[in-house]
């Protein structure tokens, strides 16, 4: 049984905004391996990691939705928003750190941890209350001194779901107090799979939640959701297994066609690389600073696009292939301290 | 590599041979992917034969497709995908410019002229449309009274209303973005049902913008009518964002990437601009979408690498049989098995070229001797030049929009109709922009490092290419063959093209570089078309040369008629001679006007699989595949 429930507002919008967190806090893991397979090789796991960094883009537009229509506000600026990687993740997962790696098969196993299936039920919890500890981010927390720390982001979507039924109990409608003309509907992201849901009462609010859980995270274990889409854990799994899942194949045993993995054709970045890893005055260290600063902006541009001007997503594309370009470079440049290391972006952005 | 054991899709040959099908669809590209797809939902058994290869249906059998493009040295518009000895295709770079009597058969057309025509199509899955553009124009109503109107060409044995609800369909099944009010011209009409297109339009590009400021309100006079130009956004098979009123406020939800495992990739266009020859997001159309949904339906499979060789026909009834095919093991060596397909209906839908040559090459030039004629393509002139200040080339589609305003008119008594297109791409079509631009910069302006980054960006960005579409009709002269002499490594006859431009096209090509001049002018852009007489597609008009070039539209070889003494199919795309055989696609139009011929051919096509569900379900169905 749940130890913790959200009791308020201001608790919901706390843990709607680690949520934000969370969701954009995969993305530059996730883009860090993506992008650092050597073009043209590996092509089942550049498009396995690129699917899911795209839902978690979609997750992470699914969330501000909801914080906007809770009369939060999405604002992916703050200070402390991205993490200082490696990081624990937002919902407070102990037992491991999520960095930026090279795709490597320690990447994946960090991938299946980030997205490991809750094993729980719909009002459990394994959550646990701990002391702070400065490494982590501190959007979790639940007051000055403990944070709350759950096993899996299943369940931490779980207790927001919880969260949000005992407010809609309390309040009702009032609930959803939010300008419904900041929400980003469907026109503005389609891919393989599910699609923008703008939040307006607890029906959209709830679809929200369940898109994000069963592309994702998994809650209930099966490969496949009810539209046939495979979940992250399993669609890693594969990379793993060497296999494609196809519908009504078991956990762990995918009969689909072949995953070929080549972990030679990578780029050999510097892991949760730091700016001052790079020589000073330095042309790495003058491009990872510029990348840093267009990652920035282009945060910026996402809150915008949050704050009521959704257009700003399509500008949004055209930002992505400028930071996609400006990683290329870091990737295909070895630093030049004497190490075997290439260059990668370091994210640091805004850090608390 | 598509793991065969694991693709759930393809038929082992020899079961194939052994099973009675309801319909064999010879070819996977759009026409037979939708009848397919249309057969299949309806329970029909239908086996789906592809000369090329299968292995396209993984995303990364198609990321191969485009490594191969980024790493060809030519990028002309077949570079993406691999050509196969056994199944080979026309490539561009192939057209030579002729000499009086000559024949060129270096490539897999044999080309007799007089006129050199570069145009290809593609021979694996999802045919055509893998390099396609994307383009989805509908043709005017004038288009389909040709001859009635004009004196020239043809007439359709149906109209423009008995077509609009399938261009509908075709709309929808395609996935076309666009903005129906930039379509009202030359007589088109959308209904008055407040139709609007699935996606929304593509954006129109900057250099579309600044050329609007100058070429909107210009006026051009014409046999005694005046059109006023406007730059209008064009129709494109392409996702774009889904328009939330399509099918009365139900919304319209796009495609992705095909594969049957599952690694979704494909999204909206993101402004690659190499649409042809791959669009590297799948956002473009392409045939194998509907083919995968056709396969979806449990009633369809595939049987790719094997080539029709012969259409067997009983000579008292005139029936067909069955179709011979030949399939191979490996795509370049030689040897093949050859086996027989049956079932009780049969389509043709191997494109003009394909379809014809199959025919003739079966001793079928059908009892008027029309089969393989008035063979039709788009004539292109080309006309390009440099802006006064970068204007953006080289991000958006190939083309987000074209001048329409004098696509039809009283003028087409003298001369043939004729469209534009601005191109983000540059100048590449017309001169291998932008790699020829860098050789030019290195070899002749001796440039490097900065300054050759930055001479190209002076150089490219300014680009601009209006492209001229320009109708050639119906002609019995313009025909396919084949000719003993002439045979592929499995022995199939090649087709022989014949093909002249005529003085009616000739006249719009003349008056087509007169206006682009015009254009040019106007925009302050510096013209620097010019046409090399040792080119092939190189024509003269009263002492002015001009090379044109071919749209890859092939027409007519089989059209379509309301009578059987001068057609080849009735206005379904049946066979007068053979009643259980339909040669679908583009070969079956009368006139191309100045459309693309991919969403006309895709409505009549729609149109043909209500015909063939109407007969074979009136009678019993064939038992189940493989059964």
């Amino acid at each position: 049984m749940s130890i913790y429930k959200i009791k308020d507002l201001d608790s919901l919008r706390r843990h709607v905004y680690a949520a934000m967190q969370l969701e954009h806090a995969t993305i530059p893991i996730y883009l860090t391996a993506l992008y650092s397979i050597v073009p043209g090789t590996n092509s089942e796991g550049y498009q396995i990691i690129r699917a899911v960094a795209v839902e978690e883009m979609l997750h992470l537009t699914l969330v501000c939705n909801l914080m906007n229509a809770i009369g939060g506000k999405a604002d992916l600026t703050t200070v402390g928003f991205t993490p200082n990687y490696p990081a624990h993740l937002p919902d407070g997962e102990e037992d491991f750190m999520a960095g930026l790696q090279p795709f490597s098969p320690q990447a994946i196993d960090t991938f299946l941890k980030i997205e490991r299936p809750a094993s729980l039920k719909h009002g459990e919890s394994n959550k646990r209350h701990r002391p702070r500890k400065g490494s982590m981010l501190s959007a979790g927390n639940t007051g000055d001194a403990e944070e709350e720390h759950f096993f899996s982001i299943g369940e931490f979507y779980k207790a927001i779901e919880t969260g949000l039924d005992d407010l809609y109990a309390q309040m009702g409608d009032a609930l959803f107090s939010g300008d419904p003309a900041l929400q980003v509907g469907p026109e503005y992201y389609y891919s393989g799979g599910g699609g923008l849901i703008a939040v307006t009462d607890m029906a959209s609010a709830k679809a929200a939640l369940d898109l994000i859980a069963e592309q994702g995270e998994g809650i209930s274990g099966e490969i496949f959701d009810e539209d046939g889409e495979i979940a992250h854990y399993f669609r890693f799994q594969q990379l793993v297994l060497g296999r494609f899942y196809r519908e009504g194949d078991q956990p762990d045993h995918p009969m689909g066609g072949p995953v070929e993995v080549d972990w030679a054709s990578v780029y050999p970045i510097k892991s949760n690389a730091k700016i001052t890893d790079f020589p000073a005055g330095s042309d790495v260290r003058a491009a990872a600073e510029a990348f840093n600063a267009g990652y920035t902006q282009y945060l910026g541009l996402l809150t915008r696009a949050f704050n009521g001007e959704p257009n700003l997503l399509v500008d949004a594309v055209g930002e992505m292939f400028r930071l996609k370009e400006l990683t290329y470079q870091l990737m295909r440049q070895p630093i030049g301290d004497g190490s075997a290391f290439n260059a990668a972006p370091t994210f640091e952005i805004n850090l608390a | 590599m598509t793991d065969q054991s694991s693709d759930r899709f393809s038929i082992d040959p020899n079961v194939a041979a052994s099973t009675e099908f309801d319909v064999v669809v010879i070819g996977s590209g759009v026409s037979g992917a939708l009848i397919a797809k249309r057969l299949g939902t309806q329970g029909l058994k239908v086996l789906v034969v592809e000369a090329g290869s299968g292995n396209d249906i993984t995303v990364a059998d198609y990321e191969e497709s485009v490594f191969r493009f980024y790493g060809a040295a030519s990028k002309d518009n077949n570079a993406a995908y691999y050509n196969p000895k056994n199944a080979p295709m026309p490539r561009d770079f192939e057209t030579v410019r002729l000499r009086d009597g000559e024949i060129n058969d270096r490539g897999y057309l044999v080309q007799k002229g007089p006129f050199e025509i570069d145009s290809t199509y593609s021979r694996v899955l999802g045919g055509t449309t893998r390099h396609w553009e994307g383009k989805a124009l509908r043709m005017l109503p004038d288009d389909f009274r040709m001859h009635s109107l004009f004196g020239h060409g043809r007439d359709w044995p149906i109209g423009y209303d008995t077509l609009e609800p399938y261009y509908r369909q075709s709309e929808a099944e395609l996935g076309v973005s666009g903005d129906v009010e930039d379509q009202r011209y030359g007589g088109l009409t959308f209904g008055d049902d407040g139709y609007v297109l699935p996606m929304h339009k593509m954006p129109a590009s900057y250099l579309d913008q600044v050329l609007a400021r100058d070429v909107d309100g210009m006026t051009v006079e014409l046999a005694e009518e005046r059109f006023e130009l406007k730059v209008r956004t064009t129709p494109q098979a392409r996702n774009g964002i889904p328009n939330k009123n399509y099918a009365a406020g139900a919304g319209f939800v796009p495609n992705g990437a095909v594969s049957v495992d599952q690694a979704e990739m494909g999204g909206r266009c993101q402004g690659n601009t190499n649409c042809v020859p791959i669009c590297p997001v799948q956002a473009k159309y392409d045939a194998r979408r509907t083919l995968v949904q056709a396969m979806a339906s449990g009633n369809v499979v595939l049987l790719a690498r094997t080539v029709a060789s012969k259409v067997l026909v009983d000579g008292v009834t005139g029936q067909i049989t069955g179709i011979e095919a030949k399939t191979y093991d490996h795509p370049d060596l030689p040897g093949a098995t050859t086996r027989v397909f049956k079932a009780r209906t049969y389509v043709l839908a191997a494109n003009a070229v394909e379809n014809a040559r199959l025919m003739l090459a079966s001793g079928l030039p059908g009892q008027n001797g029309l089969m393989g004629r008035n063979l039709m393509d788009h004539g292109y002139l080309l006309t390009w030049a440099l802006m006064p200040e970068p204007i953006g080339v080289m991000r958006g589609p190939v083309c987000t929009s074209g001048i329409e305003d004098i696509r039809t008119g009283k003028y087409r008594r003298n001369m043939a109709a004729v469209r534009f297109s601005i191109h983000n791409d540059g100048w590449g079509w017309a001169t291998g922009g932008p790699y020829s631009d860098l050789y030019d910069a290195v070899d002749h302006g001796n440039l490097y490092g900065a300054s050759l980054r930055q001479g190209l960006i002076d150089t490219v960005a300014c680009q601009v290419l209006i492209d001229c579409m320009i109708e050639i009709p119906a002609d019995p002269g313009n025909r396919i063959t084949v000719d003993p002499r002439y045979v592929d490594q499995l022995g199939n006859m090649r087709p022989v093209v014949s093909f002249d431009i005529p003085q009616y096209t000739l006249e719009t090509v003349a008056f087509s570089r007169r206006l682009t001049q015009q254009i040019y002018q106007r925009v302050g852009a510096k013209d620097h078309s010019s046409y090399d007489p040792m080119a092939p597609g190189w024509v003269t008009h009263n002492g002015e040369g001009y090379v044109v070039r071919g749209g890859n539209h092939w027409a007519g070889t089989h059209l379509m008629g309301a009578s059987a003494v001068d057609s080849v199919v009735n206005d379904r795309q049946q066979s007068w001679d053979h009643p259980n055989l339909y040669l679908a696609g583009a070969g079956s139009m009368p006139t191309i006007g100045t459309a693309n011929t991919t969403l006309t051919l895709a409505a009549i096509c729609l149109r043909t699989a209500e015909d063939i569900i109407a007969r074979l379900t009136a009678s019993s169905i064939a038992p189940a595949v493989g059964a």
